[in-house]
């Protein structure tokens, strides 16, 4: 049933790492471009290794891996122009670093000194929304304003296939249509929503909603990450152009838990997840490049040293994270300023002050 | 220069507490990487397998395969190869949750001298106190010459008990406030009353009270009261009465050597005037009973008199067995001795049980009067207010009277207006006139 | 006795009363073959199928609503709400249908609903994962609100709200799931009303009211204490039960309420208003709450700082002594 869905599917780069072609989509990258998307690829999953492990050595809350959805995100967030902006969920490791957020922002909530992470103005990029579709409405919203504002920038909102549930991812299509907004719904179908089967509860196909809102949809194999970058950028240009709203459905797979404190043996089967690991994004690009000699395997060390390096980077950086003193929490609660809340701030330093050891016990 | 550090079990899914060890997938000597995976664990969501954050040799595996062992027990030691360059900090980890106390004592200390309520919010925002005056200098009390004393409640209770004027007070508390003894000394009392263990203002508690064994008995009696409320059709009249009579009498009484040991209060003369109602209308002493067959009203022929009571586990209501002909000296030691023993904890649910009509003195809490609501399954219940210096026109001139309020509620199901207003009358009557009412006891309705 | 979890409790709970009474059935996002993420309805769809142990669409305000309509239809749905911070898109039917309904209906249309939430911090979650929203149910007219502090009182008043016949918001403490505890599965669920507080301890000097995750907090304060602290656990929060903390106020004199939720607005601001007009003349200091401050919950390396604390409950009893 997953390659049959799959099948309508717009593809450029087949799991095999064949450059297939489609009737409506195509995309011309440099070598140099090529060999960009695979690093960046390369580069998430091990943030997302080595975050995963920090998890399990006590050193995150929780961590909600990206792995297998690396050409969705990237390919997508790859996409975007400078002055456009995205609103990703939790999970879209791949697209906060295509926006250049740097790694240890992105862990900091997930290690609890941070509650949100990086300045979503400078980097044009959101802040994590953990309220399951939230950021949607936000997305068009931002759109809309741009819209006022005569500019031609364009929105991308992140979301998955469990968030089309929701009311609020719903509302969105309802506005963006309504206002035309210049906003690109990248729906990452992972598969699953926690324990959830997308596709066993509802076969109806997600795209295809889109028609009914009044905007187009379409389906893209979100493992390629060369089909991903083609409809994507085909859509922002839409919206740049004044063409309104498009929903874009990344047909991908969670292959790991939903997050750590998940356990997905006790409702999916492994050999879903076999099938899934012959269609990986990594590989396919890396076949391609290679077989394409446009990278060879000196070119494939060396990102395999960088992510090594990188994986060290982030192992230093988590652990050795300044521990935001307590009554930093008063902060930025309001813009102006609260008696109320300096009364307590004082409070807390004061007593907490008043402490000198621990009494072991 | 090779150093020693373990690995301690993180909370790996938000909350947990304990894992058991399923196996170990590496022995003491075993070099080991970072994030090779060394051992499987087995939480209350899922088993897990975790990388191991040192690069180095196994020393030891501190717990076996099989045992339980709470988040933050060390599970491994790795002798790392070289020490890091500087002194890698060991901050509590984040995965290993909220620390809890330990019921051994508390975690840190103060340091003495410092006191944290300085300022604090708790004083400022959350429990501001009441009077904003506390942050001025207070000195004695003859400074002050505008707004409220600062007292706190219970002691501003005691002074209008004693009548006492707390503005005209010395005060001698710390934050210049009027304290226990400071009202005690300004009434000419004997300071001793007030304090713990000594006696007390009818409903001050003292700490030292005893626990009383009946905390079940007083839930079953709340929920039964809230069923008589919302089950009985209440009504409640009022009436004033004059009591200088009454206190006279109650003067004679405490004069008789025989009431040498008994505290003779105006209770007791309310009792007797409410048992005397009981026998000229037994209707008032009755019950209403749901039975199988329907309802019905037993009207008992014995008069078993409740009495309220503030007591340290709330408010009882003691019940005085048998009291139809009692005597009025024989009323007050008995019901001196009920309230006792209900007050150091002692009333058995017996004793808590079995009254056919109620009898509250809410002016031991500085009130007039109030609708009290029925004890269950009972169709009277009369109120007695405090007994104050009013206006009173006594033929035709006002003049001040000790003045009490009755408060008589009763089932509308069984006592209709006219019974329950010559009930009350009946009691009114030999307040106004105990003498006089028992000369003509029977003759008059 | 069994000793078990507040989630294995909550889990037995749930079956006993899912045995009792065929038109209960359980309602919410990944609870059946998961178990929920707490797995507190584990093995439950395996047991009495997926037309009782329905896993839902992830959309709360849909999962409310639609339970609505099937307690109109005559069922008594239990619904899971996965974390605290994702009940609000379902608040608008809970405040405007759920709790409306009844008067709405001059009493013709019940809504046996219980909504299950698991509430409060302490667990190191990310952002929306640690909130304590008992207040905002609590003072929405029309629910009844319950949370239980130790094993044995969650397998009873699970059982309980989903008999009540009036639509209970529950708050099970998540940071307590894994606590374990002594659980009588015999115990008669009807025999004690939940509606009621419990003096979990007894003390002369102080009183400190708590509920929910902070009972434990409270009993180990009370253990370290240098005086006698009586400690009552609340439990049900709507309707509230004054009368014994009034009644131990009566005793003690002094009065510490303590919650994780933000101070500005909470149980504690309504028990202090409501013992002040009970018991005004026995108090002997102010009532003092020791509460999360008035900021969004922290991020969770700060949490120990802002949830009440052993020592911060101590502090409260010194302070209000030395009043």
């Amino acid at each position: 049933m997953v390659d049959g869905m799959l099948g309508s599917a717009v593809q450029l780069l087949t799991p095999e790492g064949e450059r297939v072609a489609d009737e409506d989509y195509d995309i011309s990258l440099s070598n140099a471009e090529l060999k960009g998307l695979y690093r960046d690829m390369v580069l998430v999953r091990r943030l997302d290794s080595e975050a995963t492990a920090l998890q399990r050595q006590g050193e995150l809350g929780l961590w909600a891996s990206s792995l297998g959805q690396e050409a969705a995100q990237v390919g997508s967030g790859r996409s975007l122009l400078p002055g456009d902006y995205a609103f990703p969920t939790y999970r879209d490791h791949g697209v906060t670093w295509s926006r250049g957020v740097p790694p240890l922002e992105v862990l900091a909530m997930f290690r609890g000194v941070s509650t949100g992470g990086w300045d979503p103005i400078a980097l044009r990029c959101a802040i994590y929304t953990i309220v399951i579709g939230n950021q949607a409405l936000h997305a068009v919203g931002y759109g809309m304003g741009a819209q006022l504002d005569g500019s031609s920038e364009a929105v991308i909102g992140y979301f998955g296939d469990g968030a089309t549930d929701e009311g609020d991812v719903n509302e969105a299509f309802v506005f963006a249509a309504d206002f035309n907004a210049p906003v690109v719904f990248f729906c990452q179908n992972n598969q699953w929503a926690i324990s959830s089967p997308r596709e066993r509860k509802n076969p109806a196909p997600l795209y295809e909603r889109a028609a009914g809102f009044g905007f187009p949809g379409v389906r893209v194999d979100g493992n390629d990450i060369l089909a991903v970058m083609a409809v994507t950028r085909a859509a922002l240009e839409r919206a740049r152009s004044g063409g309104g709203p498009t929903l874009v459905e990344a047909y991908t797979y969670r292959m790991a838990a939903h997050t750590t404190s998940d356990d997905p043996t006790r409702y999916r089967h492994a050999e879903e997840l076999e099938i899934w690991r012959l269609r990986d994004p990594i590989e396919r690009l890396k076949v391609f490049l290679a077989r394409q000699g446009i990278a060879d395997r000196g070119y494939f060390d060396q990102i395999d040293r960088e992510a090594a390096d990188l994986a060290v980077m982030i192992r230093d950086g988590v652990r050795s994270m300044p521990e935001p003193p307590a009554e930093t929490m008063f902060d930025h609660v309001y813009a102006e300023p609260h008696e109320q809340l300096e009364r307590q701030r004082r409070w807390l330093v004061d007593y907490e002050s008043s402490f000198t050891h621990e009494v072991s016990s | 220069m090779s150093e020693q550090r373990s690995f301690a079990l993180p909370d790996v899914g938000e909350g947990l507490t304990e894992a058991e060890i399923l196996r170990w997938h590496v022995q003491p000597g075993d070099l080991v990487e970072v994030n090779q995976l060394i051992v499987e664990i087995e939480t209350a969501k899922a088993s897990v397998e975790l990388p191991c954050p040192f690069a180095g040799t196994v020393g030891a595996l501190l717990v076996d395969v099989g045992a339980v062992v709470p988040v933050g027990t060390p599970i491994i030691t790795i002798e790392m190869a070289d020490a890091p360059q500087q002194a890698e900090r060991q901050a509590v980890l984040v995965g290993y949750g909220v620390k809890e106390g330990t019921p051994s004592g508390r975690r840190r200390r103060r340091v003495p001298g410092t006191e944290a309520s300085e300022g604090s919010p708790a004083e400022d925002v959350a429990v501001a106190p009441s009077d904003e005056s506390s942050d001025e200098p207070v000195g004695p009390a003859a400074t002050r010459t505008s707004g409220p004393a600062l007292a706190k409640p219970p002691v501003r209770r005691l002074a209008r008990e004693l009548g006492v004027d707390l503005t005209l007070v010395t005060p001698t508390g710390q934050n210049g406030d009027v304290t226990r003894s400071d009202v005690l000394s300004a009434s000419g009392s004997d300071p001793s009353i007030g304090r713990p263990g000594a006696a007390r203002p009818a409903d001050v508690q003292t700490r030292s009270d005893e626990r009383m064994p009946v905390r079940g008995v007083q839930r079953a009696m709340a929920d039964a009261m809230v069923q008589s409320a919302f089950t009985a059709p209440h009504v409640t009249e009022w009436v004033d009465v004059d009591m200088s009579r009454a206190l006279q009498v109650l003067d004679r009484l405490r004069a008789l050597p025989e009431s040498a040991d008994l505290r003779v209060s105006p209770m007791i003369l309310v009792a007797a005037g409410l048992i005397r109602a009981a026998r000229a209308h037994p209707r008032i002493n009755s019950s209403w009973v749901d039975g199988p067959d329907g309802p019905h009203v037993d009207v008992h022929g014995e008069v078993h008199l409740g009495i309220a009571a503030d007591t340290p586990r709330g408010l009882l209501v003691p019940c005085l067995k048998g009291a139809t002909d009692l005597g009025i000296l024989e009323l007050a030691r008995r019901v001196q001795q009920l309230i006792d023993t209900a007050r150091e904890g002692r009333a058995t649910p017996a004793d808590l049980t079995g009254g056919t009509i109620t009898l509250t003195n809410i002016g031991v809490f500085g009130i007039d009067g109030g609708t009290p609501i029925l004890s269950p399954g009972q169709t009277s219940i009369l109120a007695m207010g405090r007994i104050l210096d009013r206006p009173w026109v006594v033929d035709g001139a006002v003049v001040a009277r000790p003045v009490m309020q009755l408060s008589l509620s009763f089932d509308h199901r069984v006592i209709d207006g006219a019974l329950g207003s010559r009930a009350l009358r009946s009691v009114a009557d030999f307040l106004t006139d105990p003498g006089l009412a028992v000369l003509v006891d029977g003759e008059r309705s | 006795m069994t000793t078990m979890t507040m989630a294995k409790a909550l889990n037995a709970g749930l079956r006993r009363a899912m045995e009792r009474e065929r038109r209960v059935v359980l309602f919410g996002e990944d609870i059946g073959r998961l178990g929920g993420v707490f797995r507190v309805t584990d093995g439950l769809q395996k047991d009495f199928g997926e037309h009782r142990v329905i896993d839902a669409p992830l959309a709360e305000s849909g999962i409310v609503g639609t339970s609505v309509g099937m307690a109109m239809r005559g069922f008594r749905p239990v619904v899971e709400i996965q974390f605290d911070g994702f009940v609000y898109p379902a608040f608008d039917q809970i405040v405007s249908q759920v709790a409306k309904t009844l008067r709405r209906t001059d009493g013709a249309v019940r809504m046996p609903l219980v909504i299950r939430i698991p509430y409060g911090g302490g667990i190191g979650a990310v952002e929306h994962h640690s909130e304590s929203p008992e207040a905002y149910f609590v003072h929405t007219a029309g629910l009844r609100v319950l949370t239980p502090s130790d094993p044995q009182a969650a397998y009873l008043t699970i059982q309980q709200a989903i008999a009540s016949d009036d639509p209970v918001i529950y708050l099970e403490p998540k940071r307590r799931y894994w606590d374990k505890g002594e659980v009588d599965l015999d115990a008669d669920p009807f025999a004690l009303s939940p509606w009621h507080a419990r003096v979990l301890r007894p003390g002369d000097d102080v009183t400190v009211a708590c509920y929910g995750p902070m009972v434990r907090t409270c009993l180990e304060a009370a253990e370290a204490a240098d005086c006698s602290v009586e400690v009552i656990d609340l439990q049900s929060l709507s309707p509230l039960d004054i009368d014994v903390v009034a009644a131990s106020v009566r005793r003690t004199g002094h009065l510490v309420v303590v919650h994780e939720a933000s101070s500005t607005a909470g149980l504690g601001a309504e028990v202090a208003a409501r013992v002040s007009e009970e018991c005004f003349y026995s108090l002997e200091a102010p009532v003092l709450r020791v509460t999360g401050y008035d900021v969004p919950y922290p991020a969770s390396r700060l949490e120990e700082h802002f949830l009440p604390d052993l020592d911060r409950v101590l502090d409260g009893v010194d302070r209000v002594r030395a009043f």
